[in-house]
């Protein structure tokens, strides 16, 4: 009945996407098990709630099925499609009064960067450059802002959602912390 | 170990003996049942379902009793059935369709129905097409979910009228490796009227003609049934034996030996042929 | 773009149980979303995928739950119940659209031909009653169900189902007639005058089943109750609404129910496919 080559293991996430668009059940369960892991590890950073992250991760997956045909409209990697996918979810499931977001030191939020080049240059920043001590010294409220726009791909509207603030503050907070690195990093 | 004993059991339809004094018990593993149309293997497997009441005889399933309506429930917990024509809502999806067939058989826990219902879409290989339509299923898959169906709620005994009716040689294929791996532990009965099937799967064979069991043995027995009946020539035999010629360009009888003839060897069918006599053997090779 | 670090086990641990510092995270997150080989290497346990990617694939294909059903379900009625009951075949919505079609033309009828509202008035008395033995034939077994061989050998088969069956789709059935009886012109009690009929025809239908097939025992019951209600049309044509309708015949109807309702409950066993007969 179908044409289409059969997809396995081996086939790339895109292959896969294309296979679900066409409707291969056997496809999302492949996409699944291959990214619902690093997703889970992920979203439990942000949610303290196990059962809040699973639905989110359940969720995130019935909306590729639905929406896998808009994947080829963009040029996102398809790791960072899902995440952009999952991050959106577990916020949407946070909007209800009785979660909340972790605190802390090891946080952050949401992600979905559709550039990786970008998350590269994070990378290295972090890792053989000045960025990363020059972000761990930044204040906590300044850093998740930070991780919030620049790393997760939240708007600055969705990032005063997700941490309770109006979108004004934010807007400030994000411009003081933009001064703030500058500064730590000369 | 015995899992169905039938003792006397007789039906009648007006005038028509349907099933007449039939004795059978049958155990674990696959059992055929063999027989032309109208030999009441139809109406055997109906009674055994609990889809009819003989007018005579007793039917013991684990020892239970179908005619007394307690018992009789508790039959239907322990079998899965699948009929000659399952009748299956053409506008469910085939998920839909278990599930409502899985509260038949009382699971009714939510959770635990939907973890059912996916067992037996992939015991059965569906697992892609649970979404479509029953209508929209070829043959085989439509026939693959009859017998889903059948195993929800993991039955001890299947029965299974003509399951093979009707499937192309693939479908064919796939459906008697289904059937082989549930024989592995459960008791399995199926019905066919072909031969084929009973060589490839079965560990028993039970004839029937005429509403009476004929036969009961291993395949091999059946064969077994025409030795020293079977002859290849090399020239039509004379009279008016049944014969046939072959795809060697050789002349089987099955009787009596003709003139010149080698003995060969019987195969499962010229069994069956011989057991059900002479008039069903000429109309069957007509 | 690429490099040449990856993560480690050790990273992945101190990330999972969050004893990593702030910046490091980040770049633990920025390199998972581009290394699938990395990706990878966060653990995932078998049940745990298992379970999740069941729940997707039910939500993806289990049956959905209509608002209707939503309401029962709140109402007390538990979903495997309704299940059954969905799957009867005259609760369809084919049928029940069919029958909201009749019953909308007979009242919009009776408001446009205002002359003729009597007649029609009279004439759905006649025929309501009927509504819910149509109905009651379609409820179970052949024809109307051509599962019905599979649903008839399960455990929960027998004379349980097949009234609750007969009893959901008369509910329907009658709560379809009891609206278009309370919008049609003409005395108010006409709105109920039905009721005991459509009772004595239901239980009727439903004990005559015990022998014969719902379908036959419907058409059976519904062509005594259309001949006698002609006959007594023809006979006493001024007296038709009393004599039908009246208090005595109410009474009578609500006996002969009584007594078909006695009659079901001694013969319910024959509903059984596996009884001997």
């Amino acid at each position: 009945m179908r044409a289409r080559r059969p997809v396995s293991d081996q086939s790339s996430d895109a292959e896969l996407l294309r296979a679900i668009a066409g409707g291969d059940t056997a496809a999302l369960r492949l996409l699944h098990h291959r990214h619902a892991g690093w997703l889970r590890a992920r979203l439990r950073r942000r949610c303290a709630d196990p059962d809040v992250v699973d639905a989110a991760i359940q969720d995130t997956f019935v909306a590729v099925w639905k929406d896998s045909h808009r994947y080829e409209e963009t040029t996102a990697d398809a790791a960072a499609w899902l995440w952009t996918i999952a991050v959106r979810r577990l916020l949407s499931a946070l909007r209800g009064p009785a979660h909340r977001w972790l605190n802390g030191a090891g946080d952050e939020l949401p992600d979905v960067t559709t550039t990786p080049s970008a998350e590269e240059l994070v990378l290295l920043g972090v890792e053989h450059g000045a960025l990363g001590p020059a972000l761990d010294r930044l204040s906590p409220e300044l850093r998740r802002l930070i991780e919030a726009t620049a790393l997760d791909g939240l708007s600055v509207r969705e990032a005063a959602k997700l941490l309770g603030i109006p979108e004004g503050t934010a807007k400030t907070r994000l411009m003081r912390a933009r001064i703030r690195l500058r500064e730590l990093l000369t | 170990m015995t899992t169905v004993t039938l003792q006397g059991l007789g039906k009648r339809y007006g005038t028509t003996t349907a099933l007449d004094a039939v004795d059978l018990s049958i155990g674990v593993g696959v059992t055929g049942l063999l027989g032309p149309n109208g030999a009441g293997k139809t109406t055997l497997l109906r009674c055994l379902a609990t889809a009819l009441g003989p007018d005579s005889g007793t039917i013991r399933v684990h020892g239970l009793d179908p005619a007394v309506a307690a018992q009789r429930t508790e039959v239907r917990r322990r079998i899965g059935y699948l009929p000659q024509n399952p009748g299956l809502y053409p506008n469910f999806t085939a998920y839909a369709l278990l599930d409502y067939v899985a509260v038949l058989k009382e699971i009714t826990d939510t959770r635990q129905r939907r973890a059912e219902v996916r067992r037996v879409l992939d015991e059965v290989e569906l697992t892609d097409r649970a979404k479509t339509k029953v209508r929209k299923l070829s043959g085989g898959m439509r026939q693959r979910l009859g017998l889903a169906q059948a195993l929800l709620g993991d039955p001890e005994l299947v029965i299974l009228d003509e399951p093979t009716v009707g499937l192309d040689p693939e479908q064919r294929m796939l459906f008697r490796a289904l059937i082989s791996r549930l024989g592995e532990r459960r008791t399995v009965l199926l019905s066919t009227h072909q031969t084929e099937d009973v060589g490839a799967l079965c560990e028993r064979v039970v004839v029937m003609s005429g509403g009476r069991v004929v036969f009961e043995g291993g395949p091999r027995d059946l064969a077994q049934v025409a030795e020293g009946q079977v002859w290849l020539s090399e020239t039509p035999p004379q009279g008016n034996a049944a014969y046939w010629r072959n795809a060697d360009g050789f002349y089987r009888t099955l009787g009596r030996r003709p003139d010149g003839a080698e003995p060969a060897r019987p195969s499962i069918e010229d069994g069956y042929l011989l057991l059900l006599g002479n008039v069903a053997v000429t109309e069957a090779i007509r | 773009m690429t490099t040449d670090w990856h993560i480690d086990p050790g990273l992945i641990e101190q990330y999972e149980n969050g004893t990593l510092v702030p910046s490091r995270v980040m770049a633990v997150e920025a390199h998972m979303l581009s290394c699938a080989a990395c990706r990878a290497l966060i653990p995932a346990e078998d049940a745990w995928l298992d379970d999740s990617w069941s729940a997707v694939y039910d939500e993806l294909h289990a049956p959905r739950v209509g608002p209707v059903a939503r309401l029962l379900t709140r109402a007390g009625l538990p979903g495997h119940r309704l299940r059954l009951l969905t799957a009867t075949p005259a609760l369809r919505w084919s049928w029940v659209l069919a029958t909201s079609a009749v019953l909308t033309l007979a009242v919009a009828a009776a408001w446009f031909g205002r002359e003729g509202s009597q007649a029609i008035g009279q004439a759905f008395l006649a025929l309501a009653p009927i509504l819910p033995v149509i109905a009651v034939s379609g409820a179970y077994g052949p024809p109307a169900d051509p599962m019905h061989e599979i649903t008839g050998t399960t455990p929960a088969a027998g004379p349980g189902l097949v009234l609750w069956r007969a009893v959901s789709v008369i509910g329907v059935a009658v709560v379809m007639a009891g609206v278009a009886a309370v919008l049609l012109p003409g005395p108010g009690w006409y709105a109920a005058a039905w009721l005991l009929p459509a009772l004595l025809l239901s239980t009727g239908t439903l004990a005559l089943a015990t022998s014969l097939t719902l379908p036959v025992a419907a058409v059976v019951l519904g062509a005594l109750w259309l001949t006698g209600v002609l006959v007594v049309a023809r006979t006493a044509e001024g007296l038709f609404v009393s004599s039908v309708f009246g208090p005595t015949a109410q009474l009578a109807y609500l006996l002969a129910a009584a007594v078909f309702a006695a009659v079901l409950i001694t013969r319910r066993r024959r509903f059984d496919l596996g009884e001997s007969r």
